[in-house]
């Protein structure tokens, strides 16, 4: 049986009176990439920002790695790394900056900080660039810079909030395989993302999420033979049956 | 605490690649000092026209304008009682002295003349001094006519003449000028001229508030970047991101300082070495407390312009009621409104040091309140601070 690394058991998040996140549960197996779909407002990015530590649950239980996210968050940011969904990089300074300072600050050396930041941007095919100012990178650069520096430190577990938003068909594919590439090396990947195909080509499993509950929870393939058959109907297909095609703020 | 100094780093770097806001904080201290001492450097004695409108236009009157215009500092302008009337109309001039156009046949026949001071309200600062220093002058003259006249009348109809008497008097009075029964001597102690003194705790104050706005912006800035939740989701702790935004902000208030105290140590010698330390010991500590309400608004400003406009509103209240430009009377309405405002405490340290001479020991009290607002301000914008909505 697979070890689950990621244990979520009934969340609840409120903002007021508007419930984001309604009893949410699932669990993610090492080294799986599990995606988390839903339309927006639906409650992904909230659940995001409660597994990464930065927003406290109403209720539930997360653990990670075996630590309780309540009670044992500094252990659970050991092991995390994030990606999120807008672009958070210092624009004045260089790539290579970047990727130091936040390798210092999830607790590496200068040395070793130097050394990954290195790897990482080569992964992403950014060494040349590497003292070049974020500001004048392109959008797809930027991207690239966002998801090595989610990379420092090495994290266990990784949550990717969209990380393609926006980007050209070339950036989009190198992050494709360097997400493979990771989980190869046995990380896990919690991934975010409003493009069907993305999740389909990358997830072992997927979650569907609106209105702050998971609506269906399957491999892409068990989701899409519920309504036709696998090899003619698309995760977009199931994804708008079960969400309905009305338009969301 | 090595993360809190990370931070304090990072922040550093970025301001060093930010011109406009290096210039800022870099030059603007240099600029400011340089119009300080283009203002007031080595230029401490009082300058001022007297407005004179001579109707007599005869020998007194001639003489009383002859000794005003000797007066260092003072040069004489003749106006006409038209030109006069309507320069004290337009408020151009504030206090003009009038010689009525009988002054010296009066004088002469033995009666007492008058001078009239023409002014509006109370004639103005310098119209105040001007009259003053004209009201000695007069003195002067009275004092001659009063020693002159009780010549005469000793003299009358011992068949001395006319001019002898006139020496006689003019070589008396020389005399006593040169030896008078009260003399005031002038003793130097410094070479600092008194505007420095009373307006360089002002500068060096409202420089240290300016830091309070950008110190309000650096949090909000790096919540719009995004950065602010990607730092929270690493080892760093909240604690430590506060630290090191307050050291950051600490630094950038103290550096402005330090610029201004080492110019105004080199140019205008207003420090002995220990004044000058005890300077620094001030900024650094007002620095601080101005850094922790900056950071009391950065918890509270959601957007950057909402941070700016709340530190610019906070420096203005505090430059207004902290007696940064003019000392504000003690008992006083304004002094205690004034209590609620840093630079009462900092301008009060400062003038310690600078205008008093005073040591470390004697500003205790202000520091001890500075010091005080920058550990509760630290406390209480931890507390109030949210990374995101309903976040740690």
């Amino acid at each position: 049986m697979a070890e689950e690394f990621l244990v979520v058991k009934d969340l609840h998040k409120s903002f007021n009176e508007f419930k984001a996140v309604n009893g949410v549960s699932f669990s993610i197996n090492k080294g799986e990439i599990f995606g988390l779909l839903g339309p927006n407002g639906a409650g992904k990015t909230t659940t995001i920002r409660m597994l990464s530590t930065v927003l406290q649950s109403d209720s539930g239980d997360i653990t990670i790695g075996g630590h309780s996210v309540r009670n044992e968050a500094e252990a659970v940011r050991n092991i995390i790394g994030v990606c999120p969904q807008d672009l958070a990089l210092y624009e004045d300074l260089s790539a290579l900056d970047n990727m130091v300072f936040f390798g210092r600050m999830a607790g590496m050396g200068g040395k070793e900080a130097h050394e990954q930041a290195m790897t990482n941007l080569k992964l992403m095919g950014l060494v040349e660039r590497a003292k070049g100012k974020v500001a004048k990178f392109s959008g797809g650069m930027k991207r690239r810079i966002n998801l090595a520096i989610a990379l420092m430190g090495h994290p266990q577990l990784l949550f990717l909030d969209e990380p393609t938003v926006g980007i050209d068909p070339q950036s989009r594919n190198n992050i494709y395989e360097n997400i493979l590439g990771l989980q190869k090396k046995g990380m896990t990947i919690l991934y975010t993302t409003h493009y069907m195909e993305e999740a389909d080509r990358l997830c072992q499993r997927v979650a569907i999420m609106d209105g702050g509950q998971i609506i269906s929870m399957d491999t892409p393939y068990h989701l899409k033979s519920q309504i036709g058959s696998p090899e003619k109907v698309t995760l977009e297909d199931v994804f708008l049956k079960l969400t309905g095609r009305s338009l969301r703020d | 605490m090595k993360r809190a100094l990370f931070i304090t780093l990072n922040e550093v770097r970025l301001y060093l690649q930010d011109k406009a806001d290096l210039a800022f904080g870099l030059l603007l201290p240099i600029i400011t000092f340089a119009l300080m001492y283009g203002a007031f450097g080595g230029q401490t004695m009082f300058k001022a026209t007297a407005p004179v409108v001579n109707e007599d236009r005869d020998a007194y009157s001639a003489q009383l304008i002859e000794q005003l215009d000797k007066v260092e500092g003072i040069k004489v302008e003749l106006l006409t009682a038209s030109e006069a009337d309507t320069k004290l109309e337009k408020s151009d001039l504030l206090l003009v002295l009038f010689i009525p156009s009988n002054f010296t046949e009066t004088l002469v026949s033995g009666d007492k003349a008058e001078l009239v001071f023409k002014q509006r309200g109370n004639g103005g600062q310098e119209g105040q001094i001007l009259a003053s220093i004209i009201r000695g002058v007069i003195e002067n003259m009275n004092q001659e006519f009063l020693v002159r006249n009780q010549m005469r009348s000793n003299l009358e109809g011992k068949g001395i003449p006319e001019n002898s008497i006139e020496v006689t008097v003019k070589e008396y009075l020389d005399k006593e000028r040169q030896q008078p029964a009260v003399g005031v001597a002038e003793e130097v102690t410094g070479g600092s001229p008194d505007f420095i003194n009373q307006y360089l705790p002002g500068i060096i104050t409202m420089y240290v508030l300016f830091s309070l706005t950008l110190s309000a912006r650096a949090i909000v800035e790096e919540r719009r970047r995004g950065t602010l939740e990607r730092l929270l989701t690493t080892r760093l702790n909240a604690w430590e991101l506060f630290i090191g935004k307050f050291l950051s902000s600490v630094a950038r208030g103290f550096v402005q300082t330090f610029i201004l105290l080492v110019l105004s140590y080199a140019v205008f010698r207003i420090f002995t070495p220990l004044s000058f330390l005890a300077s620094l010991v001030i900024s650094l500590i007002f620095a601080a407390a101005a850094a922790a309400l900056g950071m009391i608004i950065a918890s509270v400003a959601r957007s950057e312009d909402g941070a700016t406009w709340i530190g610019v509103v906070f420096t203005m209240f505090m430059v207004m009621l902290g007696g940064t430009f003019f000392q504000v009377s003690e008992g006083t309405i304004l002094a205690t409104i004034g209590k609620v405002s840093l630079n009462t405490y900092a301008n009060e340290a400062f003038r310690t040091i600078i205008a008093k001479g005073g040591s470390l020991g004697d500003t205790l009290q202000p520091l001890a309140v500075l010091a005080g607002v920058a550990v509760v301000g630290l406390i209480i914008s931890r507390l109030i601070f949210r990374a995101v909505p309903g976040g740690k």
